[in-house]
């Protein structure tokens, strides 16, 4: 069973987390091994088993890049850092230079807080290029569109992904 | 119904608690108190006593009272080199995996002496109740790592219980505060005890408690404050005291410290050192300061992860027996920026929930549920001594991650697989929990197994793996190597017992794994099309493959798991040729790869 299925989703992109919430807890509340404590032990195991399922599918539902990066496993595809476009990785370059001298105690708290913002920045228009390549898959398998239209519209997610990989690394080295 | 119990086996105090007409209360022990110090005595001869009558000897017989036991639990030597000077224990030389404790000179572990003072508890129980105790839910702390939740769900093997739940700390507490009479809510549990510092960050909604995030000291208490005090003294002395001394010395600054808590200044009284000083509140207040500080880091952390601002949270809860400090409080409501409650003993809220989870397993309590989280990223060791995280922390549990592994020599039939829990990048700065031998792989040539390894963390916080060799369908057999704590057949029985299935859900297990194994191989095989290599198989190969694979597609969501194992064969077969060159060019690109986590 994949996470979409595990939540009686079709294949999108676009869920409405409160109601995935929800779902989650009727489930947990449904398979959760605290109601198998007096069953047979073969009960137990696929309560155990289920309800990691379940965490499993949840935790990466919930996220809108985990989500993503399992959609495109599903069909065989995965960010790959190595493939991004050398403008981005001059420009990454450049921002870990500046990060090393931030975590080395160098930089000045002025210089700290904007590489913070160029950071938070980058990531953000990465974060709404995803947004956007999401919907438009959306859009796509809810217009049952063929298999050369569906197969670039995950090339262009895999894109996205692995360009903004960087970025992420890099935010959460910061903090 | 046999009735269970919860337990709260602490640092300084332990208690036992039960739900009876849907109220928590906690039982008493024979002399009539609820609290239990969690100290073993030991006579010569062998009799043992437990609690009360052990406390009374910590000064008279320092070398054979033992105390703080769990500060020792799932640990090894290394790990607690420097609180020995300060301890008067005499420690076995064979305490690298696990810490023994000469006595008499007999060796005990941190389990088998924790096992006496659950089995004093147990006892306690019995005769408040009128019958025997089986079961229990035991608390741990929330930062507890693998190796030290073992070590207790050991402890209460050994003292004849039936562990049915692990349970953190706060999130027992969060239980008992009655604050499911709320009905929606973000909740902070801030849990400073003996030993060990907790916070955890809860979202409570219609009876469901979710762990948001955790973080943690499992080093830090109100033990920690007794040595800085302790060290305070000794600077004052003008010879090195003797182990009875040092007991008496700690006996002492442990009463300033609670008194401090109530008045503004004590006395440390040493009698038998004909030692003296008196302590203010704002001097003690300097010399915790650093510790107080330690606790609001991972109060921070825990924040970041749940992605909230202090400001968010609803309630603050104090837990454990080092909230009463007002310092403590203080910091606390400085940094939520709200009154911390503190209407319930903090010293027995822990076991009332223990008590109530304990109600939840029994059966008699289905509207609540408390969904719990792995406080410490679990990874596996890759090449360079590279930690790679597959289950992330804060994960809610049971929780499961699948990682496909290989062999690096032609008719290699063994994998090491070595497992970590941290946050940190590299191998040596995370605790290692265990090495696992995949064995009697098929023969094959390097890189063609596909040996599909689950490991999976359960509702206790603990870990078991699975493995399946994947062209050949078997179940491989695993040995496994704990780093940290008991190695005994019986433990290593009962985790390979835990990778038996019964025989009633075989079929839908079957199936479902079969789905998952097509899913992966069919993600497999896209990669391998996507490859280079791909142009150098014939058309006829190509051919198959692609036959192959809409076959797969097709069968995969039957219930047939039969079915579906031909079509994964007959793909298997398929791409062995592409799979081979494939590894092939690999190994040849990389030599030094010594592990290839997935066939390209």
């Amino acid at each position: 069973m994949d996470y979409f299925e595990v939540f009686g989703l079709p294949r999108l992109l676009g869920i409405d987390t409160l109601v995935l919430e929800k779902t989650f807890h009727n489930l947990s509340r449904k398979y959760h091994p605290d109601y198998f404590t007096t069953a047979s032990p073969s009960e137990k195991t696929r309560a155990v088993r289920l309800t990691a399922l379940l965490n499993d599918a949840y935790r990466t539902l919930r996220n809108p890049v985990r989500r993503v990066e399992y959609l495109l496993s599903l069909y065989g595809f995965k960010p790959d850092s190595s493939k991004v476009p050398q403008a981005l990785l001059m420009e990454v370059f450049e921002i870990n230079e500046r990060l090393e001298e931030v975590k080395a105690g160098r930089a000045s708290v002025e210089e700290a807080d904007s590489l913070r913002a160029q950071i938070k920045e980058k990531r953000e228009r990465f974060d709404s290029e995803l947004q956007r390549a999401s919907l438009e898959w959306d859009e796509l398998m809810k217009r049952s569109e063929g298999e050369p239209k569906l197969k670039d519209q995950l090339v262009r997610l895999t894109e996205i992904l692995s360009e903004s990989s960087y970025i992420r690394n890099l935010e959460e080295e910061l903090e | 119904m046999p009735k269970i119990v919860g337990i709260d086996l602490g640092t300084t105090n332990s208690l036992v608690a039960i739900v009876e007409d849907g109220t928590p209360r906690v039982l008493p022990g024979r002399d009539g108190g609820m609290l239990v110090p969690s100290v073993i005595y030991f006579e010569e001869g062998g009799t043992t006593l437990v609690g009360n009558p052990a406390k009374e000897k910590l000064v008279e017989k320092p070398k054979n009272t033992v105390f703080s036991i769990k500060r020792f639990m799932g640990k090894g030597i290394e790990d607690v080199r420097e609180d020995l000077p300060l301890l008067p224990f005499e420690v076995a030389p064979d305490s690298d995996h696990i810490i023994r404790l000469k006595i008499f000179g007999r060796d005990y572990t941190p389990p088998e002496l924790s096992a006496f003072i659950l089995r004093e508890l147990k006892r306690n129980a019995e005769a408040a109740l009128g019958e025997e105790i089986k079961s229990a839910v035991i608390t741990v702390p929330a930062y507890f790592n693998d190796a030290q939740r073992q070590a207790t769900k050991d402890a209460g093997r050994i003292a004849g219980l039936d562990v049915l739940r692990i349970v953190n700390e706060p999130t027992a507490a969060s239980l008992a505060y009655g604050l499911d009479k709320r009905k929606q809510g973000t909740i902070a549990v801030y849990d400073f005890g003996g030993g060990t510092f907790d916070i955890s960050i809860l979202k409570l909604s219609e009876g469901i408690f979710e762990v948001l995030s955790t973080s943690g000291d499992t080093h830090l208490g109100g033990d920690d404050i007794d040595e800085i005090l302790i060290r305070l003294v000794l600077g004052e002395l003008k010879r090195r005291p003797d182990v009875h001394q040092l007991q008496a010395i700690r006996k002492a600054v442990n009463k300033a410290k609670e008194e401090l808590s109530a008045i503004d200044r004590a006395y440390i009284t040493v009698q038998e050192l004909q030692y003296g000083r008196e302590i203010t509140r704002e001097e003690f207040n300097k010399l915790i300061g650093p510790i107080i500080e330690r606790t609001l880091r991972p109060c921070r952390q825990a924040l970041q992860d749940a992605g909230l601002k202090p400001a968010d949270v609803d309630e603050v809860v104090m837990v454990g027996g080092s909230t009463r400090i007002p310092l403590v409080r203080q910091r606390v409501q400085e940094l939520f920026g709200r009154v911390p409650h503190t209407e319930l003993n903090p010293d027995e809220v822990v076991a009332l929930g223990a008590a109530v989870q304990a109600d939840i397993l029994a059966g008699s309590k289905r509207d609540m549920l408390l969904l719990d989280v792995t406080p410490l990223s679990l990874g596996i060791e890759t090449m360079g001594g590279v930690m790679s995280k597959i289950i992330p922390r804060n994960s809610t549990i049971p929780a499961s991650a699948t990682e496909m592994f290989t062999t690096f020599i032609d008719g290699q039939t063994n994998v090491k697989i070595h497992v970590l829990q941290g946050e940190r990048e590299l191998v040596k700065d995370c605790r290692s929990l265990a090495q696992f031998d995949l064995k009697d792989i098929p023969a094959m040539p390097a890189g063609l197994p596909r040996i599909e390894v689950k490991f999976l963390i359960d509702a206790d916080g603990i870990l078991s793996v699975s493995a399946q060799e994947q062209r050949t369908n078997k179940y491989q057999s695993i040995e496994v190597k704990p780093t940290y704590g008991l190695t005994d057949e019986q433990v290593e029985q009962m985790i390979l017992e835990s990778f038996e299935y019964a025989e009633a859900d075989i079929e839908a297990r079957l199936v479902i794994e079969a789905r998952n194994e097509a899913e992966t191989v069919l993600n497999a095989t896209a990669k391998g099309i996507a490859d280079e290599e791909y142009a150098n198989i014939s058309e006829e190969e190509k051919a198959e493959i692609t036959a192959a694979v809409s076959r797969l597609r097709e069968v995969m969501r039957t219930n047939d798991h039969q079915v579906i194992r031909q079509a994964i064969e007959r793909l298997s077969n398929a791409t062995m040729h592409l799979a081979e060159l494939i590894m092939n060019a690999a190994i040849s690109k990389a030599l030094k790869d010594k592990r290839v986590r997935e066939i390209q």
